[in-house]
């Protein structure tokens, strides 16, 4: 009854995640609104383009009833671009994230805390410079279902593999990061990514925090009598010298 | 009868039923909670609940209830369709089936997370009325008819044995609980989803380290790896959710 799995989603639930992204299809037959449990989907008439998410639009691909139509920064040029930012302009950090779409204004409103998968950003009218939260996920997805829809599918699959393997360097390396502790930020990281890091980092990051436990009560005790607690990190360098 | 009239039919014999538009549940005016948004907030709270090692309190709006009668009418609804075999309602039978079966195991996996959270730590988690409060209706009746089974089963078969100052499973004796818990200072991956406080939607983050704390703004849309501790605060406020 129980689930037995570990916390953090495994590559399969991310994958299931994935598939509520909105992307743009082309239907090839007509398909009358549907009344579904998360909404009602558009009505489908062709040429009209129409957003629906991934799972419904691989249902359709898959009976020849509608042609998906790829994200703008899974074609190569915005690919090969974003390989470059990752490359040279920023080696050390990953790419950013796409802009949020709806600003937080004065007022509340149900956009506000919308996050991934849910944000349209891989629609047809997506940004192309940014690589979106789950763009591994369904670049190899759409790969998979529609590669005669994707222009040069050859070159997005090297293209998404070299891009892979940058980022997952970048992914190792941020565990240095953690040696202090605290928080640090992997600011445009992807979800695939996460899922297949996420057992790595936090192992270190326990292990780390268990070995330096004892140090952490003493350097808090030692704020709490000098009554400063603010200034905790200039304290602690002549110490850390001697440690290392 | 074509498919837009069967369609149509459909969907006003679903509004009839719709207990959210009605009052039935006393649940908010029609329209508050649309099953877009609440297919939002159940992703969230499954990704959340499979994150976190600890059990997040039970959402209080009735959204499980909620999304378990969606699914429930859903399925009425594809019963009575499969009835007319038309080829293209067929089609369309497929997709709403589809559907149904991604958000059954939304909820069930979501169940599942936390049945395990409380098998792991049933005495921590009915310790405390506040830890309680996290548990829905049906999971107190699990959880305490879980450890009653348990307790029962472990008096007979070792316990009954032990002197009686030594029969007890929740001591505290030399300052130390029998009583484990989750590890709440565990790291976790959390995404900024930004707050109203925060300069340009940000959310601080206090994190605290070994050699020394640190603060930090966590944009909107921007992932970062914290203490479970550090950031618990702002999951359940809403400012932030785990990946």
């Amino acid at each position: 009854m129980a689930l037995p799995l570990q916390p953090g989603l495994t590559p399969m639930e991310v994958a299931f995640l994935c598939e509520m992204e909105l992307v743009t299809v082309i239907p090839r037959q007509r398909l009358e609104s549907l009344n579904l449990l998360g909404g009602p989907t558009p009505a489908l008439r062709p040429p009209h383009r129409a957003p629906l998410p991934l799972w419904l639009a691989l249902l359709l691909k898959r009976q020849r009833r509608a042609n998906i139509l790829p994200p703008p920064w899974l074609l190569p040029s915005s690919l090969d671009a974003i390989r470059k930012y990752e490359t040279d302009t920023s080696p050390q950090t990953f790419s950013p994230p796409p802009p949020h779409p709806y600003q937080i204004s004065s007022r509340p409103s149900p956009t506000d805390h919308i996050s991934p998968p849910f944000l349209p950003s891989s629609t047809a009218d997506s940004p192309p410079d940014y690589l979106p939260y789950h763009w591994l996920e369904l670049g190899e997805i759409l790969l998979e279902a529609c590669p005669d829809d994707i222009p040069e599918p050859d070159r997005v699959r090297t293209l998404l593999r070299d891009l892979r393997e940058v980022r997952m360097a970048k992914m190792r390396a941020s565990v240095k990061e953690l040696e202090g502790g605290g928080v640090s930020s992997l600011r445009g990281v992807g979800a695939m990514e996460v899922s297949e890091g996420r057992s790595f980092i936090v192992g270190v990051m326990d292990g780390l925090r268990k070995l330096g436990q004892s140090r952490e009560v003493a350097r808090r005790e030692r704020e709490e009598d000098e009554g400063g607690g603010g200034g905790g990190l200039d304290d602690d360098e002549d110490e850390d010298m001697g440690f290392e | 009868m074509d498919i837009s009239d069967i369609l149509q039919d459909l969907n006003a014999r679903h509004l009839d039923r719709d207990p959210f538009a009605g009052n039935e549940d006393g649940y908010g005016e029609d329209g508050q909670h649309s099953g877009q948004a609440d297919l939002q907030a159940l992703t969230r709270a499954w990704v959340n609940e499979r994150g976190a090692a600890e059990l997040l309190p039970w959402p209080k709006d009735g959204l499980i209830e909620r999304a378990t009668n969606r699914i429930k009418q859903q399925i009425e609804l594809v019963e009575q369709m499969t009835g007319d075999m038309d080829p293209k309602t067929n089609f369309s039978l497929i997709i709403i089936q589809t559907e149904v079966e991604r958000w059954k195991f939304l909820i069930r996996s979501y169940l599942r997370a936390r049945i395990a959270k409380i098998d792991k730590h049933t005495l921590h988690y009915l310790s405390t009325p506040a830890l309680m409060e996290r548990l829905g209706e049906t999971e107190v009746a699990y959880a305490t008819r879980h450890q009653q089974l348990l307790h029962g089963h472990y008096l007979s078969s070792f316990l009954g044995s032990f002197p009686v100052n030594l029969q007890n499973l929740n001591d505290t004796a030399g300052g130390i609980s029998m009583i484990g818990g989750p590890d709440e200072e565990g790291g976790v991956f959390v995404r900024g989803l930004g707050s109203r406080d925060g300069g340009e939607g940000s959310v601080v983050v206090r994190g605290r380290g070994r050699d020394g704390d640190g603060e930090i703004d966590v944009q909107r849309g921007e992932v970062v790896v914290a203490r479970w501790s550090d950031v618990r605060e702002h999951v359940e406020k809403g400012e932030m959710e785990l990946v």
